[in-house]
């Protein structure tokens, strides 16, 4: 409910003030709109009015209003004046809101008579057009209020106007002698706020004259650290977006991700384990090049397969069938692949984890070279959206040598996981390289959370986002998770078939053809 | 390759823009595009997607009566698809220019549609035609071809922050003009004119495709193009209610995120 509500109020009105499901009633407060919680029994219709109902006084509304000097009457009255005329705006821009909010006012002759009863009867009056009250007191109201029967066009336009038209209205209420207790609450339609932003405010200069200012849970505070390393070599930081599942949006330049190279460190042999893991990994990669690449010869291409055209010459000259398949396919499908493998080293996966995480990650760098396809390798860990370390272990020009197996050996688990920034980050660097197969394998014990936030979906939804996003651009995403119990975490992310549990090196193989193929 | 007649005084015939294709300019494009053609300079045209690239250069082609010459390009495009590559028939092996090769031999405007989509050594096919030397070698065939003095080339291209970016080496070479959507009013009278709506209708349309620009950035990598605007004017042309119309041509076509298409859902019943 709350991202498509978001993008909706962005659609219709180009604003999209935070959304916080956390109250009784709908109210205005500080820029946000509070919405009662969502239920299954609520539908969109229900929530949507009440949104939008609240928008349009973002947009529409004065930014303040003076209650000096009125009545709890006039204030009510003035209040219902205001939700008319902003809706009415609204529905001339926006026709189909109409739809959405007459249908919940249910007052009729029935109501009552009392204020209470009145005040609902003109607020339907007020709001739709095909309802014709007897009230003379309603039909003064709709009168004062609209200069056609459309109620397309408001009478009034300024607070001044307004409270005139609803100091005139309360006066004959109380010629009417009727009564109104202040502090209950008018049996108005959900959907309309409680207009405490009208009236909280005599101070009130904020929210509705600052139009969005950021949002006011704490909670949804990602983190409260400020730059922690404001040293970093500007050049080598790149700003990311991080979804706010809180407020149902990205935040621009949310997270710093700061580049380095990995340390060199005295060179390390391969292992006779990592070697034949590596042989029994070129398998599957092999079969996921040739399940994209082309047939060996095709009818079109740059340069003709010499056999290829001998065959062709001799059907012709025997006279027989022969095939005009003589090109020679254009180029390896591995060649026009890239990929990154990401390490993660958070402290979470001190330990089993790492240790599993570089191994593998040296296995499937010597397959990988083996097969030509271009790959690197990067390790990562966070202190802060302002500090996302991003450590090359091997760019794609590097090879995987005696000196890559010492630099991923000398990796050390440290920091927090901000899965979604490193995501993105290496999805910005795949989309940049020309491929028909771009792909991000992560190495992980499958948490994207550790210690910078305290809620635990507010990470694994941002990487959920990065990891859809990513497949919008044509990079694909799988998770070796090397904890156990950490593949729900990942499949949570990245899809059931996108994160596979690996126990040991031997499992490496079945779990590559799993995700891969 | 199906084999093209060609009229032997006039190779580039079929390429020919005969009627005056509708374009509106929205500022000085076309005296722009007629400073660096009377330079020969090659040009690239950048701007989001259906903003009215490719009209902008059959509307010149017809203009400058030059013959028009497009490739659409992608991943998949080699450098033997430009520039040519033998062929086999009964009589043997035969040599079949390509479209640039044609372009460049008998004069024409080549639009290399989408550029960047292109591979990196289809890319370097079209530097020598770039600068002073104005040539296209043929190493299959073991041939030079100079320009024809009419010769222009006219690449385009999409920059948006996930997109690939042209090499430097590349990009210098070249004139640039920048598009983007038109004003709304513009945009009217352009789907207006294109779809034969009465502009009532039209501004509902163009003011519902602003709208979806107004996500960019925030669920879409674009919002609605004018081409898109102008099928859902045609849709409407040909009976379909407003609403439906806009539904068919941008609504589910926009986005498959279940959240970015809900709100549009949303957003065009409000709309109407």
């Amino acid at each position: 409910m709350h991202a498509p509500l978001t993008h909706w109020l962005r659609l219709l009105w180009g604003k999209a003030p935070p959304l916080v499901f956390d109250s009784d009633c709908a109210y205005i407060a500080a820029g946000a709109i509070h919405l009662p919680a969502p239920t299954h029994l609520q539908h969109w219709q229900q929530q949507a009015a009440a949104a939008a109902h609240a928008a349009t006084h973002l947009v529409y509304s004065p930014h303040r209003f003076d209650g000096t000097g009125l009545g709890p009457i006039a204030r009510v009255l003035l209040a219902l004046l205001e939700d008319a005329r902003v809706e009415a705006l609204a529905v001339r821009e926006l026709p189909g809101l109409a739809r959405l909010w007459r249908p919940l006012h249910t007052a009729t002759p029935n109501s009552g008579v009392g204020f209470a009863g009145l005040a609902v009867r003109l607020a339907r009056s007020l709001c739709d057009p095909a309802y014709d009250d007897p009230d003379p007191w309603v039909r003064k109201g709709r009168s004062l209020c609209f200069l056609d029967a459309e109620l397309s066009m408001p009478a009034m336009c300024t607070p001044a106007e307004l409270r005139v038209a609803a100091t005139h209205l309360g006066h004959d209420i109380g010629q009417m002698r009727l009564q109104f207790n202040g502090k209950a609450a008018l049996p108005l339609p959900a959907y309309r706020d409680d207009h405490r932003w009208m009236w909280a405010a005599d101070a009130l200069t904020d929210a509705l004259s600052t139009a969005l200012p950021p949002p006011p849970i704490a909670s949804a505070q990602p983190d409260p650290n400020t730059p922690d390393e404001p040293t970093a070599d500007e050049a080598n930081v790149t700003h990311h977006p991080e979804w706010d599942r809180l407020i149902g949006r990205l935040r621009p330049d949310w997270c710093r991700v700061i580049e380095s190279t990995a340390p060199d460190a005295p060179a390390l042999a391969i292992s006779d384990t990592e070697h034949d893991t590596a042989r029994s990994l070129t398998g599957p990669l092999r079969d996921l090049m040739r399940r994209n690449a082309r047939p060996g010869c095709g009818d079109s291409g740059e340069v003709f397969d010499l056999d290829a055209l001998v065959n062709w010459q001799l059907g012709r000259r025997l006279h027989s069938p022969a095939s005009n398949r003589v090109y020679r396919t254009p180029r390896e499908m591995a060649a026009r692949t890239a990929l990154w493998l990401l390490i993660d080293q958070s402290a979470s996966t001190a330990g089993a984890a790492l240790h599993a995480s570089t191994h593998s990650a040296l296995a499937l760098s010597l397959a990988l070279r083996a097969r030509g396809i271009r790959f690197g390798v990067a390790a990562f860990n966070s202190n802060g959206r302002h500090a996302v370390h991003w450590c090359t272990v091997k760019s794609y020009a590097q090879a995987p040598d005696a000196a890559m197996a010492a630099r991923l050996h000398a990796l050390r688990s440290m920091g927090s996981t901000r899965l979604g920034a490193v995501l993105r980050h290496a999805t910005q660097r795949l989309v940049a390289q020309r491929g028909a197969q771009r792909w991000v394998l992560l190495l992980s014990d499958g948490s994207p959370y550790d210690i910078d936030m305290h809620d635990p979906s507010y990470l694994r939804e941002d990487a959920r986002r990065a990891v859809h996003s990513a497949a919008r651009h044509g990079v694909r995403m799988g998770c070796l998770v090397f904890e156990p119990g950490g593949s729900a975490e990942a499949a949570r992310i990245f899809g059931r078939s996108g994160a596979v549990r690996v126990h040991n090196l031997k499992d490496l193989p079945g779990a590559l053809r799993r995700l891969m193929v | 390759m199906s084999p093209v007649l060609q009229d032997r005084h006039d190779p580039l015939a079929a390429h020919r823009v005969l009627r005056e294709p509708y374009y509106q300019p929205s500022g000085d494009e076309l005296e722009m595009f007629e400073a660096a053609h009377a330079r020969r300079l090659p040009l690239v045209l950048k701007g989001p997607t259906g903003c009215g690239k490719t009209r902008f250069v059959e509307h010149m082609a017809w203009r400058l009566k030059r013959p028009l010459v497009t490739v659409a390009c992608h991943e998949e495009l080699s450098a033997g698809d430009l520039v040519g590559r033998w062929l086999l028939d009964s009589e043997g092996t035969r040599w079949q220019d390509g479209p640039l090769t044609q372009a460049v031999r008998h004069g024409g405007l080549c639009y290399l549609d989408e550029l960047i989509e292109a591979r990196a050594d289809t890319l370097v096919v079209i530097h020598p035609l770039t600068d002073t030397r104005r040539q296209l070698p043929l190493a299959q065939r073991n041939e030079l071809v100079h320009a024809h003095p009419d010769f222009q080339l006219v690449v385009s291209y999409n920059p948006s922050p996930t997109a690939r970016e042209l090499r430097a080496s590349t990009r210098q070479r070249f004139c640039a003009l920048e598009f983007s959507y038109p004003s709304s009013e513009r945009e009217a009278d352009i789907v207006a004119q294109e779809s034969g709506l009465d502009i009532a209708q039209v501004a509902a349309i163009v003011a519902f495709g602003l709208r979806t620009r107004r996500l960019q950035g925030y669920g879409l990598d674009e919002g609605a193009s004018t081409r898109m605007l102008v099928h859902a004017a045609l849709l409407v042309v040909q009976g379909l209610p407003i609403a439906r119309a806009c539904r068919l041509a941008m609504v589910d076509v926009l986005s498959d995120d279940a959240d970015v298409h809900a709100a549009l859902r949303a957003a065009l019943d409000a709309a109407f």
